[in-house]
């Protein structure tokens, strides 16, 4: 059983210095890698209502935790202008929204659109599934393996896929380990 | 023996020399890293005025001993000034894992009278050890998660 939550849910969050106690910024969006699977760095908006963006960006090494209530980092220091960091937070290449996208699998079967990406909380950003709308309109989640192929408008998961679509985030932390194991994955 | 700190606010502070009331206990300023009590304040607004623990002579269970009045003082600095404040107090505030998993709200915290040493967080009908605590400010007392 894995506790997860979506990018939508992360953005907004507080991030919390771990020595200081404070409240430094809070999110105001994910930078995705879709090829690696996971959540590379966070763009950052000043705390309070309307209080405007932040500069500096959060790299997932100097992620503590994603947690559900907070993003935990070490220190202000963690913050860093996007000119010290490397390119792929600091000046992500555009194009790799995969809001939208189509998921299909291996055998050509589609299982629908791309919605949000969801991540294991407690991790720094490890992105284990897709909330996608269903072909029959509505919501549903499935699992990633840890690597997929991407093209900018689609993108293809294994078969066992279909056999793993949850209609909410318990059922999908419940079934990323069996999914995971079917495939052969750590 | 343990004592709980709500339990003793509103307790008097008494000179030993003059055996005179001085005032009464209404916050605490914690070193969360020290896990220690660095000092106790009395009074609130422009009167409060701090003592420092080692000007405690004895945290009794009903009077909190200092040597006379002159181990009162006013803020000194901002750090004190947030103290009398009561911004310092670990009570009444959002208490964080270092997992980013908001566990409540501090309602209380155990310390040795006899040190001034914190021993542990109450956090609803939990109590987080002093040992587990990582950091607080104005935002939130982080503790590490547990397990």
């Amino acid at each position: 059983m894995r506790l997860l939550v979506t990018g939508s849910a992360i953005r907004g969050l507080p991030v919390v210095t771990i020595d200081g106690g404070e409240d430094v910024a809070e999110v105001r969006d994910l930078i995705y890698s879709p090829e690696a699977g996971r959540v590379v760095g966070l763009t950052l908006n000043k705390r309070g209502f309307l209080a405007g963006r932040r500069r500096e960006v959060l790299t997932a090494e100097n992620i503590h935790a994603i947690g559900s209530d907070a993003v935990m980092v070490d220190d202000e220091a963690s913050l860093m202008l996007p000119a010290a960091v490397s390119a792929e937070v600091g000046d992500p290449p555009s194009g790799r929204d995969v809001t939208g996208n189509e998921v299909l699998t291996e055998q050509g079967k589609r299982l629908g659109k791309v919605k949000d990406v969801v991540v294991l909380v407690g991790s720094d950003g490890e992105v284990v599934g897709y909330e996608i709308e269903t072909e029959s309109g509505g919501t549903g989640y499935i699992p990633l393996p840890s690597q997929l192929a991407v093209s900018g408008s689609a993108l293809v998961v294994p078969d066992p896929t279909q056999d793993f679509v949850e209609s909410d985030l318990v059922g999908l932390g419940a079934a990323v380990d069996e999914f995971r194991s079917r495939l052969g994955m750590p | 023996m343990s004592e709980r700190f709500i339990a003793a606010v509103g307790r008097k502070f008494v000179s030993r020399t003059s055996a005179e009331e001085l005032g009464a206990l209404t916050h605490a300023a914690v070193d969360v890293k020290k896990r220690q009590v660095t000092s106790l304040v009395t009074g609130k607004g422009r009167k409060a005025a701090l003592v420092d623990w080692d000007q405690v002579s004895g945290f009794g269970p009903d009077a909190v001993m200092v040597a006379d009045e002159s181990a009162l003082h006013a803020p000194r600095d901002d750090h004190e000034s947030a103290a009398v404040d009561g911004k310092l107090e670990l009570i009444g505030k959002r208490v964080l894992s270092d997992m980013g998993e908001d566990l409540g709200e501090a309602s209380d915290f155990v310390f040795d009278p006899a040190t001034g040493a914190v021993e542990t967080l109450v956090v609803g009908e939990k109590e987080v050890p002093a040992t587990s605590l990582l950091g607080a400010g104005s935002y939130a007392v982080v503790v590490k998660a547990s397990g």
